[in-house]
C-alpha cells in the first residue's frame, strides 16, 4: 500500500519553506505586515500536521466511539472559534451559536455517510471518520464565518430598512429575511463554485490524495470523491441555515426591537 | 371616556453622560403635540420610546385606555407609527415604496391604489411619480411619499420627527394642512411631532399642544 506514497526528505521539507519566505520578503519590503502571520501559520502548520500524524495512530489503533466523537468535538469547537472571530459584536452568543450550529450540521451528514454510504467496519471506524468528519468541517466553518459576517454587514448597512419595516409591525423575520436570504447565499456560494467547476479547476482534496499515493485516476474519481463533494455541500448547507435561524434573533431585543449592539 | 393617548412618567437616560429624561403627557383625539427643546434634549429619543423601538427605564404609555404592554410590538407599532426623520427609502418605484408595508402580515394586501392617487394630489405631487424610481426623488418629493407611506397604513397616532426638515415653506404649509384634514377625516387620529418648524401656528383651527424637553427633571 505504501509503494505509491510520493516519499518527502527532510531536505525537501526545508526547501519548501523557502517558498514562503520569499512570500515573507516580499510583504516585508511592501511593509504588508504579513510575514508574522505567514510564519506563525507556517510553524503552526508544520506542529500541527507532526503532532496529528502521531495522535491518528494512536487514534486509529484504539478505534473507541467515544473516544472519536469527544475529538470530532473539539474539532468543531476549535472551528467554531475561528468561525465567529470575524463577528466580535455578537459576544459569547456567537461563539455558542457557532459551535451547536457547526456540531450539529457536521454530526447529522458525517454519520449518515460514515452508516448508510461507506459503511466501513465498525461504522466509526478512526480512519474514515476523523477524515470525513475533519473535510466537513473545514468547509463549514468558511460556510458560517462568511454567512454570519454577511448578515452583520448586511443588517448594519439595511439599519434604516429594517427599522421602517418594524415601525410599520414587521416581525423581527419579516424586517430581515432579504439580509438572512444575502448571507445564506454569501455561505454557499464558494461550495455551489467548487461543485459547478470541480474537475475542471480543481481536483476534490481527497482524489488528490489518493492519485499522489499512486491510485487510478478513473477509480479515484469515483464514487467516494461525488460523496464526499454532495456531503461537504449538505453539511455547509444545513450549517449555515441552522446558525443564521438561530442568530437572527439575537439581533433584535425582547421587544422586537433592533438590539443596541448591532 | 379615558384619555386618547397619555404617557405617563416616562423615564430615560440620554448617551453616555447619562443624563435622565423624565416627561409625562397626554394628546386629545384630533390633535398634535409638538414636542420642542435643543438638540440633544432626547425628542428622537422619546418618539422612538413611544413608537417600542427602544426600552425606557420607567413609565408606561396608554392608548385609549390601554396599556401599551397590552398589545404585541407589532400591533403596537401599527397603532403608533413612527417616521423617522430620514425615512428609508425601499428598491423599486414609489409605488412599490407605498406598498411596502402591506407586504407584512399585519396588514396583508390592504393597499388601496385610489386612496395613494388621491394622497399624491393632496400633496401636491404629480401622480405620474407612482411609476418613478423611488430613489431618483428629489429631497423634497421624498420627504411627502415618505410620509404618505404612514398616512395610508392608516395607524392611530403618527409619531414624525421633523417632517418638514428638507421642504421649503410652501410646501411645508401644504404638508401641514395635509395633516390637518388627516386628523379631521376620522376619530381616533391623533399626530405627535418633534419639529423646529413654527408653520403649524399659521394654519387656523389646529388643535396643538406643546411640550418642552430642556433641563433633567424639568418636565
Amino acid at each position: 500500500m505504501d509503494a505509491g506514497v510520493i516519499p518527502i526528505s527532510n531536505t525537501q521539507l526545508a526547501l519548501s519553506v523557502i517558498l514562503v519566505l520569499i512570500t515573507g520578503v516580499i510583504s516585508a519590503a511592501l511593509r504588508l505586515e504579513l510575514l508574522k502571520p505567514l510564519l506563525w501559520g507556517t510553524v503552526r502548520t508544520y506542529l500541527q500536521l507532526t503532532l496529528i500524524g502521531y495522535a491518528l495512530t494512536y487514534i486509529f489503533n484504539i478505534n473507541n466511539l467515544i473516544l472519536i466523537i469527544v475529538i470530532i468535538s473539539l474539532m468543531c469547537l476549535v472551528a467554531s472559534r475561528t468561525a465567529v472571530r470575524g463577528s466580535p459584536r455578537a459576544g459569547r452568543y456567537s461563539m455558542l451559536l457557532g459551535f451547536f450550529s457547526l456540531w450539529t450540521s457536521t454530526f447529522l451528514v458525517g454519520t449518515i455517510v460514515m452508516v448508510l454510504i461507506i459503511s466501513p467496519e465498525p461504522w466509526y471506524s478512526a480512519r474514515i471518520a476523523i477524515p470525513i468528519f475533519g473535510m466537513i468541517l473545514g468547509n463549514s466553518m468558511n460556510g458560517i464565518a462568511l454567512s454570519l459576517e454577511r448578515l452583520f454587514s448586511e443588517v448594519k448597512s439595511k439599519i434604516s430598512e429594517i427599522e421602517a419595516l418594524l415601525s410599520f409591525g414587521a416581525s423581527p423575520w419579516e424586517s430581515v429575511r432579504d439580509c438572512v436570504k444575502e448571507a445564506l447565499r454569501a455561505g454557499m456560494t464558494p461550495t455551489i463554485n467548487s461543485l459547478m467547476v470541480v474537475g475542471l479547476v480543481s481536483l476534490p482534496g481527497m482524489m488528490t490524495g489518493q492519485i499522489l499515493a499512486g491510485a487510478d485516476p478513473q477509480q479515484a474519481s469515483r464514487p467516494l470523491p461525488v460523496v464526499v463533494m454532495l456531503m461537504i455541500a449538505a453539511a455547509v448547507a444545513i450549517g449555515c441555515l441552522m446558525l443564521v435561524l438561530l442568530y437572527y434573533k439575537k439581533l433584535f431585543t425582547k421587544e422586537d426591537a433592533i438590539a443596541h449592539y448591532v | 371616556m379615558p384619555e386618547f393617548f397619555k404617557f405617563d412618567q416616562i423615564e430615560y437616560h440620554m448617551g453616555a453622560a447619562g443624563r435622565t429624561v423624565k416627561v409625562s403627557s397626554d394628546l386629545e383625539e384630533g390633535s398634535i403635540l409638538v414636542i420642542k427643546g435643543p438638540s440633544g434634549a432626547g425628542k428622537t429619543t422619546l418618539l422612538r420610546i413611544l413608537a417600542r423601538l427602544l426600552e425606557c427605564d420607567k413609565g408606561q404609555v396608554f392608548l385609549q385606555g390601554q396599556n401599551w404592554l397590552s398589545f404585541t410590538p407589532q400591533l403596537w407599532r401599527s397603532k403608533i407609527n413612527y417616521l423617522a426623520q430620514k425615512p428609508a427609502v425601499f428598491n423599486g418605484t414609489v409605488l412599490d415604496n407605498l406598498k411596502k408595508p402591506f407586504a407584512l402580515k399585519i396588514k396583508k394586501d390592504m393597499f388601496n391604489l385610489d386612496e395613494a392617487i388621491d394622497g399624491l394630489r393632496e400633496l401636491s405631487l404629480n401622480e405620474n411619480l407612482i411609476h418613478q424610481d423611488a430613489r431618483t426623488l428629489s429631497g423634497g418629493e421624498t420627504a411627502r411619499i415618505t410620509l404618505l407611506r404612514p398616512i395610508l397604513f392608516k395607524p392611530n397616532i403618527l409619531l414624525l420627527d421633523e417632517p418638514f426638515a428638507s421642504l421649503d415653506d410652501n410646501s411645508a404649509r401644504s404638508v401641514m394642512e395635509f395633516l390637518k384634514r388627516w386628523l379631521e377625516n376620522e376619530t381616533g387620529r391623533g399626530i405627535v411631532m418633534v419639529t423646529h418648524n413654527d408653520i403649524y401656528k399659521d394654519i387656523s383651527g389646529i388643535k396643538i399642544q406643546e411640550l418642552e424637553l430642556s433641563e433633567p427633571g424639568v418636565n
